[in-house]
């Protein structure tokens, strides 16, 4: 059973050990002069007109949730429909329910006025 | 080809499906209708547990069952906690709603969340796999984790909520990482494929004893189980006194339901593997709840010790493995139920004056209203275990399983730790009782408290007598195990 | 309900009333509640008699509930009816009824009366409880409670300093044979895991038992004898016998329904009822019949000699009572249950006669106790006079009255038995009909013939009201006829199944072939006692002190009831007080004050840390779930 996941494994080494060997290698070889235009954050080209770490309005966490619900519902959507013909009608009911149950999400933060940015 | 769609007996899951039905009517309602309609939802809600304990009860007699391909159980123990786990809705539910209408708590979604909170307890008692476990687990804890932050003007809900939310994700990952390891070790998430999976292995794989110790750990969060236990002093303080009420009584009917199914359905051929691990966990829950309450001066506060104390009564009735010990926990599970509405019930009739919540502020209720001085201290002496009352009874069958078990240092240990224990229930009594009233206790107490106070003084007090009939049905719930 | 159950139940029906809503009912209603709850069982009684004694019904047994059941564990409450039952329970809720009433006279100026109701009732509950119970815990439960009741009675009038030591004295005396006692019904159930009179009694019959046990640093005993003599222990307690009987004098401390109700007519007879009940073990065991019959016979004879030169007219009864009992003892030790259960009942009746009656004068004499300050009431008080002297009668063994009947019964019984032990108590038993006699006549000549000694209340004595009188004269009836009517108990198996003789324990059988001398030889005892009584008191009533003032050291002794509280102080009571002390200054102020304090303190502290573990961050929070996660990763796999 465990051996199957060996390639698993061996990938996850290769994977690091590139990352390691390759920041090493920069953090050693690489020549280091640093001077306040270098080391200041890039921000195309002119002057940085405030801090980097805004806080993000909180509406964008709220539409990211709704984005990943209905995310998921695409994710269930997908190998259902791979498995349509073979499920059938039951197949077809669940997934009905399973909609109406995101329907009735959809109609509530609709109502609540979640979907709109004012 | 076509598939073999696993059979699917929905009579079963009828409670589940009419409470999911009517979370979802109650959401739209809420959306839709004004402030006026408060009161229907919050009557409706009420209704609707009635009604799945209605459909429960008139579900035929429970001959084991299993369902979706054997992840939906339907047997003795599930209809007991089922049970348990309505009353243990329904009765916070009852006493919180003036609560609720006085700190504009009492919008739908209130109840709409607690509802389906219920539910996914309901799909925990019932799992028969780690799927639906964890399914039943989340749906649970999400609802409950935005019910504490409920209160979103009060710093101190919203931090609750907010800490609750973040360990809780972190507890779930430890299950889920759990639940993948046994997984990989077994093939299976269904509980009785994996203990055949077990049963059959020449030899107990490492990667599975480590799925399991951390599934552990994952449902140890649950029940506040020492060190797993930090979260819960400051969300029962922090989170409004109705959804305290709440989230000390059902979410640990379930994790402790989850305990069972977990331990004693997947994994029973590990006992050597668990037991000394949850008698540890025991201990140190038993050191912390009883230890941890003597410094507090929010009656909150220590409530929250004083139910870790008594999940470590159950995590011992838990590890003794025998019938004597699943018997104990599923009895001291439904008396602490009413122990701790009871006194969560006094808390909000004589929170609801202003008077904070501090222990202090219950100096000489005794003079003012012998009534209510005389029920908490009936709830403090049935917590601390002093006989007659329910408490006694349910701590001592633990300590009997647990002699009869050979785990007599354990028995000891725990003794002691109820002594240490019943120092700070007491403590409260004298307060009440002997200290000088600063406060003028003039509140009225509605009839939806007095009827939650009346259901749970006469069951603490009755139970203390007579406890046979209980112990009974609480024997007939774990027949079914081992 | 069953019928049988309310009777059981009507009393404590009547007592939760008038405890809970006795401010509510007042005096008057308050006592009419119990009364109404005690004649209810009192009339389902006397039908009971009817049907189980009288009509020769069967016995009845019938499951209550069940307390607890769960898996083998099973405590259930039950009902047992058989004759011995229904003897016990006719004379307990008739002479509970009767004494209810009386109360309500007696008790009429004192303002707790709701409470005072309320406990007598409480008090019958319990009783009848012990009498109908079908296991030895139903029995100890009866036995405890009332127990308690008498221990609330006598303390009734909580302010008077004596009544609450003479409370306290009660209870703990009683304490020790209950000790005894429960020792007893522990070792039954060990042996037969099971506390069910009729497998007790089927297992003990059978011989389905270990023959022998160890009792705690003792060796192999032999189990019978073990569990009867502790059993025989609470017995000695709770009827006052030899050794434990200092607490009865001076429970005459509560008001005087009280002494005639508990300390004489039921409570005190619970030892007796006990050892019948467990007559299938008690045959079973010789040394423990022996032990019975000499106890029973040195209380019959001890408590007489005391009761010889006591004054205060309550306590000259009280010794009386213990005497009594010790009679019905030794009759049971000499397996003559029968005639204890009859003697048991007749004394209900005259013994309740006398202290009612007692009670009557001290009324009628504003509170005076005292025998010397009365005197020449005859006059005053007649009805008090005709019924005390019929209960005196019936007690002294008087042709054709109660006593004459029961109490010759139990000495041809033990003169039957023919063994050491019975001739002993035969013999006691004899001398103690003569000072029986002595006293009672003493007491009825001090106290009603004579010249008045105390003037002023002898002008204010008046008799008592009717309804203080409607029961003395009941009560007078039964004292009259009770003898006639019931000696048909004494005739071999009228108890059924009830009582239980082991082959050749035949006392009773041969009782009623004893040759005439020694049937009248208690008569003729009676007529020495009562001349001996009318020389000192009538004829020559000087003659008492000149006897008094030459054995000065006799008179002392028997005054003092053979020094046994002066005794009990020294041995017991001073040294406890001492180590009690001790114990308090140094053991506990010191040594468990500074554990307790310290454990106190540590835990004060431990609970402090872990408080200070307790910051409120929630990454210190899931850090420290992180470290147990790895704790017990490392740890368990």
């Amino acid at each position: 059973m465990l051996e199957n996941y060996f390639p698993i494994l061996l990938l996850l080494a290769v994977a690091l050990a590139t990352a390691v060997v390759m920041m090493a290698g920069s953090f050693l070889v690489g020549p280091k002069r640093n001077y306040a235009e270098k080391v200041a954050q890039y921000e195309c080209g002119f002057a940085p007109l405030s801090r980097v770490r805004l806080p993000f309005d909180v509406r964008f966490y709220l539409l990211s949730i709704l984005f990943v619900v209905f995310d998921i519902e695409a994710a269930f959507l997908f190998p259902w429909a791979v498995a349509f013909k073979d499920i059938g009608l039951t197949g077809l009911v669940e997934m009905l329910l399973f909609l109406m149950v995101l329907l009735v999400g959809y109609a509530y933060i609709w109502k609540k006025g979640a979907l709109e940015w004012e | 080809m076509a598939v073999q769609l696993p059979e699917m007996n929905l009579v079963l899951l009828s409670p589940e499906i009419l409470l999911s039905l009517v979370a979802m009517g109650l959401l739209l309602m809420s959306a839709w209708s004004g402030k006026e309609s408060r009161g229907l939802i919050g009557t409706m809600a009420l209704s609707g547990i009635v009604l799945a304990a209605v459909v429960l009860a008139g579900l035929s007699s429970a001959t084991p069952s299993a369902t979706m391909g054997g992840h939906f159980i339907d047997d003795r123990l599930a209809r007991a906690m089922k049970w348990l786990l309505l009353i243990a809705t329904a009765l916070p539910l009852l006493m919180s709603r003036e609560y609720l209408n006085q700190h504009g708590l009492d919008s739908g979604e209130y109840y709409v969340l607690t509802i389906t909170s219920l539910i996914g307890a309901m799909a925990m008692v019932s799992a028969g796999s780690f799927l639906l476990l964890y399914l039943g687990l989340e749906l649970m804890s999400l609802s409950i984790y935005v019910l504490a932050a409920y209160q979103r003007d009060q710093l101190q809900s919203t931090e609750a909520g907010l800490k609750y939310f973040i360990l809780g994700s972190l507890a779930s990952g430890i299950l889920l990482y759990g639940t993948s390891l046994v997984y990989g070790a077994t093939g299976t998430t269904l509980f009785t494929a994996v203990a055949n999976a077990i049963k059959t292995a020449e030899h107990v794989s490492p990667v599975l004893v480590l799925g399991a110790v951390l599934v552990i750990i994952g449902i140890s969060f649950k029940v506040a189980a020492a060190p797993f236990h930090m979260w819960a002093p400051d969300v029962y303080e922090g989170a409004p006194t109705s959804v305290t009420a709440f989230i000390a009584v059902m979410p640990k009917v379930a994790a402790f339901t989850a305990f069972f199914r977990v331990l004693l359905e997947a994994f029973s051929a590990l006992h050597v593997h668990w037991a000394p691990m949850l008698q540890l966990l025991a201990v140190l829950t038993l050191a912390v709840g009883s230890l941890g309450a003597i410094a507090q001066s929010n009656i909150k506060r220590l409530l929250a010790y004083s139910s870790i104390g008594h999940v470590g009564f159950l995590l011992i009735g838990l590890t003794t493995g025998s019938q004597l010990g699943h018997q104990s926990v599923v009895f001291y599970l439904a008396n602490y139920i009413f122990m701790s509405v009871g006194a969560f019930c006094l808390v909000l009739v004589l929170n609801r004056q202003g008077i904070g919540d501090q222990i202090s502020d219950y100096a000489g209720l005794a003079k003012k209203r012998p009534l209510l001085a005389f029920l908490m201290s009936m709830f403090m002496f049935s917590m601390a275990g002093i006989p007659p009352l329910a408490g006694f009874i349910a701590k001592l069958y633990v300590l009997m399983a647990a002699v009869k078990a050979g785990l007599l240092t354990l028995a000891v240990i725990s003794v002691i730790f109820a002594a240490i224990g019943a120092f700070y229930y007491l403590r409260i009594v004298k307060i009440i009782y002997f200290d000088v009233a600063e406060q003028p206790f003039d509140m009225e107490v509605s009839l939806s408290h007095q009827i939650v106070l009346a259901i749970s003084a006469l069951i603490v007090l009755v139970v203390g007598i007579f406890p046979g009939k209980l112990l009974d049905w609480s024997l007939a719930s774990v027949q079914s195990l081992l | 309900m069953s019928k049988y159950l309310l009777i059981v139940l009507a009393p404590l029906f009547g007592s939760m009333i008038a405890g809970f809503f006795g401010r509510l009912l007042g005096n008057r209603l308050a006592s009419l509640v119990t009364i109404a709850g005690m004649s209810v069982s009192a009339l389902l009684a006397i039908i009971t008699f009817f049907e189980i004694a009288v009509g020769n019904g069967d016995p009845v047994r019938q499951e209550v509930w069940s307390w607890i059941v769960s898996g083998e564990f099973r405590v259930s409450f039950g009902l047992l009816i058989d004759r011995l039952t229904a003897v016990m329970l006719i004379v307990v809720s008739g002479i509970s009824t009767l004494i209810h009433i009386y109360s309500m006279g007696y008790m009429a100026e004192d303002p707790d009366q709701p409470r005072f109701f309320s406990y007598l009732s409480l008090f019958t509950f319990a009783m009848l409880m012990l009498v109908t119970g079908d296991s030895f815990l139903q029995l100890f439960f009866g036995w405890e409670g009332v127990g308690l009741a008498s221990y609330l009675l006598i303390g009734f009038w909580f302010k008077k300093e004596s009544a609450c030591n003479a409370a306290i004295k009660a209870f703990l005396v009683n304490r020790v044979g209950d000790f005894g006692f429960a020792l007893g019904i522990f070792t039954i159930y060990q042996v037969f895991h099971t506390l069910d009179y009729a497998t007790v009694f089927r297992m003990a019959g059978t011989g389905q038992y270990p023959q022998t046990v160890d009792f705690l640093f003792w060796g192999p005993v032999h189990t019978m004898t073990l569990i009867c003599l502790l059993l025989f222990i609470g017995a000695m307690g709770k009827s006052a016998q030899f050794i434990l009987h200092t607490w009865l004098p001076d429970a005459m401390e509560g008001p005087t329904p009280v002494s005639a109700l508990i300390h004489a007519a039921t409570m005190v007879t619970a030892g007796v009822f006990m050892v019948c009940r467990a007559s299938p073990l008690f045959e079973l065991s010789e040394t423990a019949l022996t032990v019975v019959t000499v106890i029973g016979a040195i209380t019959a004879f001890f408590a007489a000699t005391v009761g010889l030169v006591q004054n205060d007219i309550k306590r000259v009864i009280a010794y009386s009572t213990c005497s009594q009992l010790g009679y019905m003892f030794f009759a049971a030790g000499v397996s003559a249950y029968s005639a204890a259960i009859f003697h048991l009942m007749t004394h209900a009746f005259f013994k309740a006669l006398l202290f009612l009656s007692a009670g009557a004068v001290i009324h009628s004499m504003h509170h005076e106790q005292d025998m010397r300050k009365m005197g020449g009431l005859r006059k005053k008080i007649p009805i008090t006079y005709t019924v005390m002297m019929i209960g005196t009668l019936a007690l002294t063994g008087f042709p054709f009255l109660a006593g004459f009947y029961s109490k010759d019964a139990i000495l041809e019984a033990a003169y039957a038995a023919h063994s050491t032990a019975g001739t002993f108590a035969w013999t006691l038993g004899m001398i103690g009909a003569v000072l029986t006699t002595f006293y009672s006549f003493r007491l009825i000549f001090m106290t009603f013939h004579g010249r008045p000694a105390d003037h002023h209340s002898y002008d204010h004595a008046h008799e008592s009201p009717w309804v203080m009188l409607g029961p003395l004269m009941v009560l007078a009836v039964g004292a009259l006829f009770a003898g006639m009517l019931g000696e048909s108990m004494t005739h071999l198996g009228w108890f059924k199944s009830a009582i239980f003789l082991a082959p050749g324990h035949d006392a009773m059988e041969h009782a009623h072939h004893v040759s005439a001398w020694v049937k009248w030889s208690p008569f003729l005892m009676f007529l020495i006692g009562l001349g001996m009584a009318w020389l000192l008191y009538v004829r020559m009533p000087e003659l008492p002190g000149i006897i008094a003032g030459h054995y000065r050291a006799t008179h002392r002794f028997l005054l003092n009831a053979w020094y046994f509280d002066r005794l009990y102080d020294r041995l017991f009571v001073q040294p406890a007080k001492l180590i009690g002390e001790g114990l308090w200054l140094t053991g506990d102020a010191k040594i468990v004050d500074g554990c307790v304090n310290g454990v106190a303190n540590l835990c004060q502290r431990w609970a402090e840390q872990l408080r200070s573990l307790q910051t409120g961050y929630v990454y210190h929070y899931a850090f420290a779930m992180l470290i147990g996660v790895l704790v017990l990763m490392s740890l368990y796999t």
